[in-house]
């Protein structure tokens, strides 16, 4: 399945977040989005997942999705948003709780996610008794739960401190290697965008709009060290002196 | 050259509450005795101030003759009935007011106008509603419950994370979903402390509530030892309450720690 | 040198009488803003007080409970209200002590009313003697008119356990459970049993002066005011006493036919006591009103022990009150009905 973005406009409060982005997704393929503070890439993410109404402009998905996706759209959020009155097991659960399953797939389907994200042991702990990288290996095992067609992370290792980044950033990959779905990663990290995506989207700042689509053709297993130092400048070069504007402006309301 | 050393002196510490178990006892006994004292050597004279023992003999007189465990347990069913009925009809309108817009501003004036009426200022519109009776009993403590419940549900959905619901949504779960599985469970904590609020009006009300027609009831006995001058009865039935209170509280705290084991 | 005479003689006049006026003795009353509460209010305005060398302060209550635990605690001289359970208590501490009689229920008297409800004396409640069984409203436990009740079954020999009694605060109340026949019946004053009957949701079935006379109400002292300030508590009396003589001349006259008749001494003094009844009642509501007071303050004095022995029956009064010691019958000659012991 592939999907079409079409002039996607918003405005918030009539100030213009984001202006006529046009993008085209192919199955299968990792897009990275990224671009200083307020460039709108969370708005953009919310808006794909049907979160949000773009002000103009639409969506759209080329095909059907596989077969077997009980949610085709899934998000991985920043904050992790895990019930923190279920047990690891039951938030994955949740996404499945509404599907009609029969019981033995609805656990199946459960333990592979966690066997998936290496949270086979913690099923039954409680969110507060677990690191932030594990909170959110909870929070791509109840995604891949749901056998997504596209996967919406929004900033899904921002959160984290360096190391756990570092960490999650190899599991990911893993992951990927074995889960079909077409990801869509938000993320301010040049480090994240360089590493994980297929292709990265570079917004402007207010109001967002492509600047540049930068292709990375490093395989994924190559992409350590030096291998993608030149893609990373060049992803820098692009939004330095906005990243600058942004982190100097003065926060209104 | 050997220098001088000094070790740098410690400035933390402090101001670091700690639960200490024995004190409170110690006060409580201290306090007692103090007051047990002063009765006995005639400094509290006994027209005004009963002595501990005092009470503790009406306490006795109450058990001897069998009327203790029959005001207690008319109290106690008008509480928790009152208690039941105010509770349910607050969570059902508080929950509404958190998730329905309309619900919200049609309920809040209204609330906000009830809320601070002395519910014993009603107390004759009870009695012309509901009798003198056991509804008008139920009634008054069921109105004075209702209220604070419905502020405390409606905030605590408001403080749920929206990111929580927004997260629901996005899984595609049904509205009811949400509210079940969301909303309700991170409201708990908002609501149950609301509890402890409620359950103190109720036992407040109680005695309200027992001024009318009451033959039984720990409220219709405070309210008979005070008319009777009675004040050792009228401290043993305070004392009664209070024990309530603990009581009460004690089994609130417990439901809190399972229901909240989460947090 | 006549003029200066009359002008040095006039100086001494005034400054005597001022040092007169400054000589009186200053007395505080704690009362009930009621027509019971009458002889101090004739006594005040007829200058009976003043007579005495007596300068008097009302200090005025809503309640009667409040009176007894002002006099005890020595915040008012003297009190004058009806008796209750817990006056006994209270005076049983010692503190006070009755000096004199305010109302009591005689024979010929209206004060205090049995009243059915309509659909219970159309049920048949029709006569004192049918109150067991009967769901009765009062105004408190321990009040006069649970021991009304408990004085009525004595007589007509029932229980009062075999009456449901529903305390509900106040008149008001018991009024308002009456008219929504939530209570077979209640205990009424003669103003708001009139007003039941004439409503039409009240049946007035019997006086309680007609079953029970009894001493309502008294005048009472603070033990140490009467150790302390005798005099004064005396030259108090002698004033209550003589507008007491005042009052029943005015209120308490009968015709030949023993209807209760009110002549130009009763109008003469009823503005008086509307000056200070609250609400301020009407001519009629004061005649209505107006209960039996002794022309001399004499007590029923047995019936006081009765009360006692009733209240202790009940579990209402402590065990160890002992009318004898809260009595002081050396203020007023020839109390009535003595005990004999």
């Amino acid at each position: 399945m592939d999907l079409r973005l079409e002039g996607i406009t918003h405005h918030y409060d009539g100030l213009l977040a984001l202006d006529g982005i046009d993008l085209a997704v192919r199955d299968g393929e990792t897009v990275a989005i990224i671009g200083p503070s307020g460039c709108g890439k969370s708005t953009l993410l919310g808006i794909v997942g049907g979160l949000l109404k773009p002000t103009a402009g639409r969506v759209v998905t080329v095909g059907a999705p596989r077969a077997d996706s009980l949610n085709p759209f899934t998000y991985v959020f920043q904050d992790f948003a895990l019930l923190p009155w279920r047990t690891v097991a039951a938030n994955v659960a949740l996404a499945l709780e509404h599907h009609r399953l029969p019981r033995a797939e609805r656990q199946a389907r459960v333990q592979a996610a966690l066997a998936l994200t290496g949270l086979a042991d913690f099923a039954a702990a409680l969110p507060r008794q677990l690191s932030g990288g594990m909170r959110q290996r909870v929070g791509i095992a109840r995604a891949l739960v749901v056998r997504p067609a596209v996967l919406l992370l929004d900033e899904p290792l921002s959160a984290l401190d360096a190391q756990t980044r570092e960490l999650l950033m190899e599991d990911l990959l893993a992951i990927w290697a074995r889960e079909r779905s077409t990801r869509l990663y938000v993320t301010h990290n040049l480090d994240e965008a360089a590493r994980l995506a297929d292709r990265v989207v570079v917004l402007s700042r207010r109001p967002g709009r492509i600047r540049e689509i930068v292709a990375i053709d490093v395989p994924l297993a190559e992409r350590s060290g030096p291998a993608i130092a030149g893609v990373r400048e060049h992803l820098w070069a692009l939004i330095r002196d906005e990243a600058r504007d942004a982190e100097r402006e003065v926060q209104h309301g | 050259m050997a220098e001088r050393t000094a070790p740098v002196p410690f400035r933390g510490g402090g101001f670091q509450p700690r639960p200490r178990r024995l004190v409170p006892v110690a006060v409580f006994v201290a306090v007692i005795g103090l007051w047990q004292l002063a009765s006995a050597r005639g400094w509290l004279p006994a027209l005004f101030m009963p002595s501990p023992w005092q009470i503790v003999g009406a306490l006795g007189d109450m058990i001897d003759s069998g009327t203790l465990g029959k005001h207690i347990g008319a109290s106690l069913s008008r509480i928790a009935l009152g208690w039941v009925l105010g509770t349910s009809a607050g969570l059902a309108i508080g929950l509404a007011m958190g998730i329905f817009s309309a619900a919200r501003a049609a309920g809040l004036p209204v609330v906000s106008a009830l809320f601070p009426i002395p519910k014993i200022a009603l107390l004759p519109l009870f009695i012309l509603w509901f009798g003198i009776g056991e509804p008008s009993k139920v009634a008054t403590i069921g109105f004075g419950v209702f209220f604070p419940t419905v502020i405390a549900a409606y905030t605590a959905c408001d403080s749920v994370p929206r990111n929580l619901i927004r997260m629901g949504q996005s899984f595609g779960l049904p509205a009811a979903a949400i509210v079940w599985k969301i909303l309700v469970p991170g409201a708990m904590p908002g609501i149950l402390a609301g509890f402890r609020i409620t359950a103190s009006i109720a036992l407040i009300l109680v005695v309200a509530a027992e001024m009318i027609g009451a033959q039984y009831g720990i409220g219709a006995f405070i309210l008979s030892a005070g008319n009777l001058m009675q004040t050792d009865q009228l401290l043993a039935g305070v004392a009664l309450l209070s024990l309530l209170g603990l009581a009460v509280s004690a089994v609130l705290g417990a439901i809190e720690r399972a229901v909240l084991r989460w947090r | 040198m006549h003029n200066r005479f009359i002008a040095i003689l006039a100086a001494l006049v005034t400054l005597s009488v001022a040092i007169a006026a400054s000589a009186q003795e200053k007395v505080s009353i704690a009362a009930l803003r009621f027509v019971s509460s009458a002889p101090i209010f004739i006594a005040m305005e007829k200058g009976y007080f003043k007579d005495q060398g007596l300068e008097v302060e009302f200090k005025f209550f809503d309640a009667a409970q409040p009176i007894a635990v002002a006099v005890a605690a020595g915040d008012a001289d003297l009190g004058i209200t009806g008796l209750t359970g817990g006056f006994f208590n209270l005076a049983g501490k010692g503190a006070i002590k009755i000096i004199a009689a305010q109302s009591r229920e005689e024979p010929g008297y209206d004060f205090v009313a049995y009243v059915a409800g309509k659909k219970a004396f159309d049920a048949g409640f029709t006569d004192p003697g049918k109150f067991p069984g009967k769901t009765i409203a009062i105004t408190q436990t321990g009040s006069t008119f649970h021991y009304m009740l408990g004085m009525l079954a004595e007589k007509r020999g029932f229980k009062l356990t075999e009456v449901t009694l529903k305390p509900l605060q106040s008149i008001a109340n018991v009024t308002a459970a009456l008219k929504g026949e939530q209570v077979d019946g209640a205990l009424l004053p003669a103003n708001n049993a009139y007003a039941a009957e004439k409503d039409g949701f009240g049946k007035i079935i019997g006086w309680v002066h007609q079953e029970t006379p009894w001493q309502l109400g008294a005048l009472f002292a603070g033990s140490r005011m009467i150790e302390q300030r005798r005099a004064v508590v005396e030259k108090f009396v002698a004033a209550y006493v003589k507008a007491c003589a005042d009052y029943a001349e005015a209120f308490l006259q009968r015709d030949a036919a023993g209807k209760r008749v009110f002549g130009d001494k009763a109008d003469a003094l009823i503005p008086i006591i509307q000056k200070y009844v609250e609400p301020k009642p009407s001519v009629d509501q004061v005649k209505a009103s107006a209960s039996y007071i002794d022309p001399q303050g004499r007590l029923l004095v047995k019936n006081i022990y009765d009360q006692v022995t009733w209240y202790q029956a009940q579990g209402m009064v402590a065990r160890d009150v002992d009318a004898a010691k809260f009595l002081d019958l050396s203020f007023v000659k020839d109390h009535l009905d003595l005990p004999k012991r």
